[in-house]
């Protein structure tokens, strides 16, 4: 019995440590984003101003919009790239597709550092002016795998006969392709789109490399840090953080419902 | 005459997977409004056969002709042939209306004998409803396709397929995946639908009895070949071969020597048949059903033996014999008790006398006698 209880308690304490390590620093980040004080030392009462003044701020709400315009446009292009890309790999022969699907797989495992710095250098090479149209690029060329890797499988579990059951009833290749192709795997597409629109709006290490004369949000918080940190970068992080949890919260409940 | 009957004609089809050939020069025809199976082992080339027709497969070499002309190189979508696929595949995202409806929405309203978009919406809700009727499925428009039974979902598929009223219906091993009391049911429903539509249907499946109980025209595949083809009655009481009488029905398969016109010799005896045209003292497959052999008395059978087991299967006693190197199964209505020594008589017209095969399976009734191994036997 004791026993027991001591096993219990000592899983409770170490889930609650794991817990406390993950959380607490942004739960101090958004309490500190609520604080009157600019001081981190103490708390002078409760105030919104700090988001106020990030609404005012004509360089972040310029990067808001940068953010987005990249975001929306660079999930767009990855999801109709990455589902026309899972479609076809998963048609092909399987020892050319496994190479085509391993290759697939490494800009994911790459570190960000090195896609950004390589990117970097082939836009210095081909004389590309960076900004934000070279940070759209890189970040559809990071977005596509996600998006990919969401539709193979559904692709997988499809029943085989279903592209020649629409081709039997009197579907065009084409027509087989978005009548029946393309709802059956949805699913997978819109959650590839949405994990694609997620790495999309987080993203620092690659766009702080692909573009110099347009900044995203990561790296106005960046940039901003290095000068010393205002509450308004708390209050600015702590939407991020807002809007990441909930598209992420869209992802697993999409995943869950599939699931069951 | 028979030659303007025919709707499909496989000339030679041949059909190669890298280096595995699936089919072997096949020639089959296909009368109209027939019910003709396809019927073997997996693996035996059937599918490859069906989907050859229905234009999902090329064939390497030959023709498949339709009405006389050639469709080797016609798409699936513009022949006027439909499938029912194995799994059924029904659009999940659809509900079952728009399943049925999936094929009747594709064509133009003159395609359906209307003039504008409204009749055709109505002269398709009429159709579907027909459809529905037909495979007893009334009431269900509305439902999504997952939340039916293995049973309703394959009504729906073969509805799905008759509602564009084609020529022909392929059915794929359809029934393959419900159980054997729906499986019964559906093999009665589907000829009765096919008798009264009046459409040729072309059938594959493992399942012998299957193919004896709907069939009009059985062709029996094996090894990529057409084994034989004829009436259910014909193929099981006239097997060509060894592998045939086999596998339509229950056999023993005796190796034997023809001595003469009307005599064969198996088992060291003698025996009186009513095959004629084999070359003198030739090596042949003799085939005798198991209902064919009458237990008599010890003294007065043509061949004696032990019986070894007794198996009780509802209308008849199976029981398995020793006699000499031969071990026979025998269907008899009365029971013999184990180790009792019986005699055992054969008709003349119930030995069916085979051409020897090269097929290495060919499953004789060798005896093999406990604690001696295979590799001695």
């Amino acid at each position: 019995m004791v026993r027991t209880h001591r096993a219990k308690a000592l899983k409770g304490a170490y889930l609650a440590l794991v817990l406390a390590f993950l959380y607490i620093p942004i739960v101090i980040m958004i309490a500190l984003s609520f604080n009157k004080s600019v001081s981190r030392a103490e708390w002078t009462g409760f105030t919104l101003d700090w988001y106020a003044k990030l609404f005012q701020s004509k360089q972040i709400m310029a990067a808001l919009r940068v953010t987005l315009e990249v975001a929306v446009l660079a999930t767009a292009v990855s999801t109709v790239i990455g589902t026309l890309g899972a479609i076809g790999m998963h048609a092909m022969n399987t020892g050319m597709a496994n190479v085509l699907v391993n290759m697939s797989y490494l800009p994911m495992t790459t570190p960000d550092i090195v896609t950004g710095v390589s990117l970097m250098l082939m836009f210095v090479f081909t004389k590309v002016p960076m900004g934000k149209w070279t940070m759209l690029m890189a970040h559809i060329a990071f977005d596509t795998p996600y998006v990919l890797f969401s539709v193979m499988p559904k692709l997988r579990q499809m029943n085989p006969n279903l592209y020649e059951a629409a081709l039997d009833l009197g579907c065009s290749p084409l027509q087989a392709l978005y009548k029946v192709i393309l709802p059956e795997i949805s699913p997978g597409i819109v959650t590839g789109a949405l994990l694609a629109f997620t790495m999309s709006l987080d993203d620092f290490v690659i766009s702080y490399f692909t573009s110099n004369t347009d900044q995203n949000l990561a790296m106005i918080v960046y940039s901003a840090a290095r000068r010393g940190v205002e509450p308004t970068m708390y209050a600015l992080s702590t939407l991020m953080f807002v809007a990441i949890m909930a598209l992420l919260l869209a992802v697993n409940r999409r995943s869950g419902l599939e699931n069951m | 005459m028979v030659q303007d009957m025919r709707l499909i004609e496989l000339k030679g089809v041949c059909k190669s997977f890298g280096d595995t050939e699936v089919l072997h020069d096949v020639d089959l025809y296909i009368r109209k409004c027939e019910f003709i199976t396809l019927l073997g082992p997996s693996g035996c080339g059937k599918t490859t056969l069906l989907r050859i027709i229905g234009g999902f497969e090329m064939p390497t070499s030959g023709e498949v002709l339709f009405e006389g002309k050639d469709m080797t190189g016609i798409p699936p979508h513009k022949r006027r042939i439909n499938t029912v696929f194995q799994k059924y595949a029904l659009f999940n995202h659809l509900n079952v209306f728009d399943n049925i409806a999936f094929g009747l929405n594709l064509k133009t309203p003159e395609q359906l004998g209307v003039k504008t978009k409204a009749e055709k919406k109505a002269e398709i809700e009429r159709r579907v409803s027909r459809m529905l009727k037909l495979v007893k499925m009334e009431g269900y428009e509305k439902r999504s396709t997952n939340a039916l039974s293995g049973g309703q979902q394959q009504r729906i598929a073969i509805a799905r397929a008759l509602v564009n009223e084609p020529e022909v219906l392929l059915l794929d091993e359809p029934l393959g995946a419900l159980d054997l009391k729906l499986r019964k049911e559906m093999q009665l429903e589907l000829k009765a639908m096919q008798q009264q539509l009046g459409i040729t249907f072309i059938y594959v499946t493992h399942d012998q009895e299957e193919a004896l109980t709907m069939s009009d025209t059985i062709a029996v595949m094996n090894g990529g070949r057409v084994q034989q083809i004829g009436d259910p009655k014909r193929i099981y009481d006239e097997p060509k071969n060894a592998f045939v009488a086999d596998f339509i029905g229950e056999s023993n398969i005796i190796s034997g020597e023809m001595l003469e016109d009307d005599l064969v010799r198996f088992s060291d005896t003698e025996f009186q048949c009513v095959d004629e045209g084999f070359e003198k003292n030739e090596p042949v497959d003799v085939v005798i059903r198991p209902e064919d052999i009458m237990i008599v008395g010890e003294d007065v059978g043509m061949l004696t033996g032990t019986v070894q087991s007794v198996i009780f299967k509802g209308v008849h006693y199976e029981m398995i014999v020793i006699s000499g190197q031969f071990k026979w199964k025998v269907q008899s209505t009365t029971m013999q008790p184990v180790g009792s020594r019986v005699g055992m008589t054969i008709v003349p017209y119930n030995i069916h006398i085979m051409h020897r095969t090269d097929m290495a399976n060919v499953p004789y009734n060798i005896y093999v006698p406990e604690g001696a191994s295979r590799e001695e036997a």
